[in-house]
């Protein structure tokens, strides 16, 4: 089924910020985003918003944006019951929807209520253009391979429901597969994707360049990791990376931390910082450190945090003091005198006895 | 996002918003316990997360928090209490246990 219309919610979706926290002016659009509509409006296919936000926000967005939205629904009810009442507007079925939402909350709803509704994050809207819901009839190989990643995301869903056991046990009967390696230079274009795309599993206040990788990469005591992930429903590629700095104090420092928000879920963040852990303390570290900004985009990386053991709270290696601003990052500790956390057994990472059950 | 309130100001209210669905029923930490309980029950599909005493760290094997269960019960908390949890608690230490948490939220209930 071919996507006729794109359901957009508004904060840090169609626009870089919050409507209701904004200035005067209002937040600029996302150029990601607006380009995407841009396309997808020149194939036909239609724009509409569901959001919480009073009406004047979509008027905003359609003004800052300079295009109609076919139809909009302001209001506190799910986002589930706007979207349908979206498609009896325009008299197409649900089924020809598509729902772009950076709330990971959201999108789950919508997701449950009405699973024939394409469901993506702002990330993955980006790249939607090239998959063939999205297009007319003509589709490219090269379109068809990346559309195969959705279609095993649907699968890879629907198998997890039916799944009796719990999270862990899914992931294993799926055959997922974490390979966590070091990075050479050619990671450095998909690591600077991913630094510029993903915004609920990333730590730092910047982007982080291609060439600010590749500078790290070959830097000594500064090590690049990538994280990549398969199982048996996709192949994703490199879906995570962090770098770690490893300092003389008796600490190791890791500055950036980022994963793709299509592994949430999927046990890639948990057995990264697991790893992480483990390779410290092998290296006889006392203290593991990340450094990550507390704002209101990341919090499912800063639970990942809290559950890996790390405090913003606890003692840093060298006893500074925790930076106050909501722009300057702060430091997660966790300290390496207790007993290693325990890694799955499909991860496969440097240091680790290879468990490869293929 | 739903992007109403004060979401990220590190300043939201202290009462429960008014309006918002499915307002709470008590706002005592017993209460707020048990709401928390019923939420988790649904997060994670379990049951047994109806029973499990206060003093259950959220993160150990009992509950399993994770980035995306704690990231609905986040949500659920804001939507049914009005707090926002990672909004006025940016280190996220009240996620410490079920008590902890409670307490947390019936806390800026007053």
């Amino acid at each position: 089924m071919t996507v006729k219309c794109v359901v957009w919610d508004i904060d840090n979706t169609l626009l870089s910020g919050v409507y209701l926290e904004s200035e005067q002016a209002g937040p600029e659009p996302d150029p990601v985003i607006a380009g995407v509509l841009a396309e997808l409006g020149g194939r036909g296919i239609l724009h509409a918003i569901a959001s919480k936000n009073p009406p004047a926000a979509a008027r905003h967005a359609a003004r800052v944006l300079g295009r109609e939205f076919s139809a909009v629904e302001c209001g506190w009810g799910r986002k589930s019951d706007a979207l349908a009442a979206i498609a009896r507007e325009l008299g197409i079925g649900v089924d020809a929807l598509a729902f772009v939402d950076d709330d990971p909350y959201e999108r789950a709803e919508v997701d449950a209520a009405l699973p024939q509704v394409v469901v993506l994050s702002p990330e993955d809207a980006a790249e939607a253009p090239g998959w063939p819901e999205f297009s007319p009839p003509v589709v490219t190989d090269e379109s068809r391979r990346r559309a195969g990643s959705y279609a095993a995301r649907r699968r890879r869903q629907e198998a997890e429901r039916a799944f009796g056991g719990g999270r862990e046990g899914f992931l294993e009967a799926a055959g997922t597969a974490v390979v966590i390696a070091p990075a050479v230079p050619a990671d450095a274009p998909r690591l600077h994707e991913l630094a510029a795309r993903t915004r609920q599993f990333n730590s730092a206040a910047q982007v982080v360049t291609q060439q600010g990788f590749e500078s790290m990469i070959a830097a000594a005591g500064t090590d690049v990791v990538t994280v990549r992930l398969r199982d048996s429903f996709s192949d994703d590629g490199i879906v995570g990376g962090c770098v770690v700095e490893r300092r003389g104090d008796g600490a190791w420092s890791v500055p950036l931390l980022m994963m793709s928000c299509r592994a949430m879920g999927r046990g890639v963040i948990g057995a990264l910082l697991a790893w992480l852990a483990r390779a410290a303390a092998r290296a006889g570290v006392r203290t593991l450190e990340v450094l990550c900004v507390r704002n209101e985009r990341n919090v499912p990386l800063r639970l990942a945090l809290a559950g890996a053991g790390f405090s913003a709270a606890a003692p840093t290696a060298d006893g500074r003091r925790q930076a106050a601003g909501p722009g300057t990052p702060a430091v997660f500790a966790r300290g390496l005198d207790g007993p290693p956390p325990d890694l799955p057994a499909w991860v496969t990472a440097p240091g680790e006895p290879s468990r490869d059950r293929r | 996002m739903s992007g109403a309130g004060g979401r990220g100001s590190g300043a939201g209210p202290a009462a429960p918003r008014d309006g918002g669905p499915g307002a709470a029923r008590g706002t005592g930490p017993a209460a707020v316990a048990d709401e928390i309980r019923r939420i988790l029950a649904d997060a994670t599909r379990r049951a047994k997360m109806l029973r499990i005493p206060a003093a259950t760290p959220l993160f150990g094997d009992a509950v399993g928090l994770d980035s995306l269960t704690g990231t609905l019960l986040l949500r659920e908390i804001e939507l049914r209490f009005g707090v926002d949890v990672a909004a006025e608690d940016v280190n996220l230490d009240s996620l410490a246990t079920l008590g902890t948490l409670a307490a947390f939220v019936a806390d800026r209930l007053g």
